[in-house]
């Protein structure tokens, strides 16, 4: 039997209903829900037609605005450039290649980023393969051959180099020369160290050296790997196998292990970018720090007061009649593989990073000289800088150019250079509690502990099942 | 006739299906897929190869894993172990009865947990500055203090214990002291009344009255320190600092995952750390029942 109905209940209108089904809170949040949602469908889409362009630097970013504005103005498509910091532009390249997402292209710089793009198969590199590009232009003769190798993967180039970045020795010849010393016979780390000693006298006498030689620290992981490929030795071989324990790094780190403790320190902390470092160097408590081309802009911006009391030298050498000089960082112009465009970005790759104008604005404006080696012999390149105490900067690493040692692509770099970076704070620990505080004691040490190092890369290595698969 | 009947049983299904949907397309899913993606090896989301109980295996045989593990049960053990008893002794200290100000007090102990994790690590990282640093300089210009010394190299741990310590002691004692509060007054003044003193009052009417608080906070700090992410990212500059002194688990698994792009890899972590963290919370459910029983 049915039940019968409920005459007595009232009849519910829709506005009765709704008023039951949520408090006036509850409908609050709902009317702003939808209102929210349309004003976000309605609002004009921002993206501008054309292909983008990722930038980090911004002394770069103002370089090519005009030269971008000139572009559109007589080209199609349009470029759209975009000034990002780099870790939100690597993570948004990250992004974008794993989602395959359509990107134009970005300025890379050398280290986590590039390395991270290499991690899986050939094919699913997120920036284009340029090799057969490079070739064909006659590019690849054209620019400084080491330039190419940290964007070189597996034998194919995926990226336009920027720079070559040699590196010199930067340091404070108004205390130099205060205590009258010659730095002409420098050439070599034990000369340096021999002709510069008297300045780390204790003239205020606490009992600590008034200042300190050198700008070098365990933990500064990348003027750990220059001095390393200054001295002949590499994390990864030219055909990308690991090589983290070979004797020239063990002595490399055994030395800088006694630079910095025990008895014969000579080196001290000023990180580069710091507030705290940078202190340091502008009170003279460090004598010389590496200096690769992009760093003198960064000094000269951010320690003007350093003007006229810096001169460069090239870098003293591991042994006599060595290299004279390293490599530290690294930018190249990369076209992602997912961009609808890739002529037209290729175009514009090469009017951008060919452009003799631009090499000379890069100078002029960053320091940095131009990888194409038929710039070099441009004039403005031989211009005094006041900052060097009227020294070429430019002639100087145009110089040491040609010696700048190759590097790696590997994707393990970056975790080979922490692993050493480790090994090397291992080894300092060691020194101390043996009391151990010359190289050829440090040696075993140091070996031991860049086999460990090397073995744990070498596992990940054999782990990467794209990588064994594509080379 | 039927038909309002009809509409009243598919209502709440009709307000429970936007939870429904996002639950199964946020949690659900990643859920399931992070579990099939705990057996690839992979390179982002598009490639990846079946590497079975590869990722396991090779977790058991990570130095890096171990190290990281290691560290972030110390950062546990630290925040046990000195962030609750400092709690706990704020706790009391504004559950003293006439205390003046009490609100204030509560609110200036409170307010470091209201700044972002981020802000503090970026506040800390100049304290513990070597050189120039204001710790440094601090102990420098009163004691002698070295002023070379590395915290942030070679003691990352416990700078970080120190600013967890300086963040939360101030929210865990809102916890306690909200507990110290619902203490039955009548209890105490009946032990007063038996002759206990202040330490037996506290040792045997306090703490068994806010033992479940104090058991949640405890299950509360393990699972926020196992989380440990922020803090050292920012204040080692997105990185794990020398010799991975300060790699937390949370933080092995982003780098594995994000930087290297090993999506697969750092599932596996994220698996082994809900796994640890599933043990972690029953152990302490048991040992607190059996105090309880």
């Amino acid at each position: 039997m049915q039940p019968l109905p409920n005459v007595y209940e009232p009849r519910n209108s829709l506005l009765t209903t709704l008023r039951a089904a949520l408090s006036p809170g509850g409908w609050t949040i709902v009317i702003l829900a939808l209102l929210s949602t349309l004003l976000v469908l309605l609002r004009p889409d921002t993206r501008r037609p054309g292909i983008d362009m990722w930038v980090f630097a911004r002394p770069h970013h103002e370089m090519y605005v005009p030269n971008v504005e000139s572009w559109n103005a007589s080209r199609d498509p349009d470029l759209n450039l975009y000034l990002l910091s780099l870790p939100a532009l690597e993570r948004r390249m990250s992004s974008g290649f794993l989602s395959d997402a359509h990107i134009g292209f970005d300025q890379v710089s050398h280290g986590r980023v590039a390395s991270r793009a290499f991690t899986g198969p050939l094919e699913d590199v997120g920036f284009l393969d340029l090799t057969d590009r490079i070739k064909e232009s006659g590019i690849l003769e054209e620019i400084n051959a080491p330039s190419f190798t940290p964007w070189t993967s597996r034998g194919r180039i995926f990226g336009l180099p920027h720079d070559v970045h040699p590196v010199m020795l930067a340091y404070r010849a108004d205390l130099v020369e205060a205590a009258g010393i010659d730095v002409s016979s420098i050439e070599t780390w034990d000369d340096f160290i021999a002709v510069m000693k008297p300045l780390m006298a204790d003239g205020d006498g606490d009992g600590l050296p008034d200042r300190y030689l050198l700008n070098v620290w365990e933990t500064q992981i990348d003027t750990i790997e220059a001095f390393i490929l200054q001295a002949g030795g590499c994390y990864f071989d030219d055909l990308e196998r690991v090589a983290i324990d070979g004797e020239v790094n063990a002595r490399v780190i055994a030395t800088i292990a006694t630079w910095v403790t025990g008895p014969n320190r000579i080196a001290v902390d000023a990180q580069e970018f710091t507030a705290s470092g940078n202190r340091l160097k502008l009170e003279g408590f460090v004598v010389a720090s590496i200096m690769p081309d992009w760093l003198g802009g960064v000094w000269k911006h951010d320690m003007a007061d350093l003007s006229g009391k810096i001169k460069l030298m090239p870098l003293p050498a591991w042994e006599e009649g060595g290299c004279r000089t390293t490599v530290w960082g690294g930018t190249m112009l990369g076209i992602a593989r997912s961009t609808r465009e890739p002529e037209a970005a290729w175009e514009l790759a090469k009017h951008l990073y060919l452009s003799e104008d631009l090499a000379q604005q890069l100078y002029e404006s960053n320091g940095i000289i131009s990888p194409i080696t038929r710039l070099w012999t441009r004039e403005f390149y031989d211009e005094p800088d006041p900052f060097f105490q009227g020294q070429a900067p430019g002639r100087m690493y145009i110089d040491l150019a040609p010696s700048v040692p190759h590097r790696t692509s590997s994707p393990f770099n970056q975790i080979a250079k922490e692993r050493v970076r480790d090994a090397l704070s291992r080894l300092r620990e060691f020194a101390e509690e043996k009391q151990l505080f010359t190289i050829e004691e440090l040696l075993p040490e140091a070996r031991r502990q860049l086999e460990s190092a090397h073995e744990d890369i070498q596992h990940r290595v054999d782990r990467n099942f794209f990588l064994k698969a594509s080379s | 006739m039927n038909t309002l009947v009809g509409r009243s049983r598919w209502t709440p299904l009709l307000f429970l299906a936007p939870f429904i949907f996002t639950f199964l397309m946020f949690t659900a899913y990643p859920l399931v897929q992070s579990v099939h993606l705990s057996m690839h090896q992979t390179y982002g989301p598009k490639t990846s190869t079946f590497v079975g109980a590869g990722n396991f295996i090779h977790l058991f045989q990570d130095e890096l894993f171990w190290k990281a593990l290691g560290n972030t049960f110390l950062f546990a053990l630290g925040s046990v172990l000195l962030q609750l008893p400092l709690s706990l002794g704020l706790a009391l200290l504004l559950d003293r009865p006439g205390l003046k100000g009490r609100v204030l007090f509560r609110l200036i102990y409170f307010s470091p947990s209201l700044a972002g994790i981020v802000f503090v690590a970026l506040l800390f990282g100049p304290i513990f500055e070597k050189n120039t640093g204001l710790l440094n300089v601090l102990l420098h210009n009163w004691i002698g203090f070295d002023l070379e010394f590395p915290w942030m190299e070679r003691h990352v741990m416990t700078g970080l214990i120190v600013a967890g310590v300086w963040m939360y002691v101030g929210f865990n004692m809102v916890y306690f002291l909200a507990a110290l509060q619902n203490v039955d007054r009548s209890i105490e003044e009946a032990a007063i009344v038996d002759g206990a003193g202040p330490w037996q009052r506290f040792r045997h009417v306090t703490i068994p009255a806010i033992r479940p608080v104090a058991g949640f906070v405890v299950l509360l700090s393990i699972i926020g320190s196992f989380q440990l992410f922020e803090l050292p990212f920012v204040l080692l500059n997105n990185t794990a600092g020398p010799d991975n002194r300060g790699l937390t688990i949370v933080m092995y698994l982003y780098q594995t995952g994000f930087e290297i792009g090993d999506l697969g890899y750092a599932s596996a972590i994220g698996w082994s750390l809900a796994i640890l963290l599933m043990i972690l919370a029953v152990a302490l459910r048991r040992v607190l029942k059996r105090y309880e029983d």
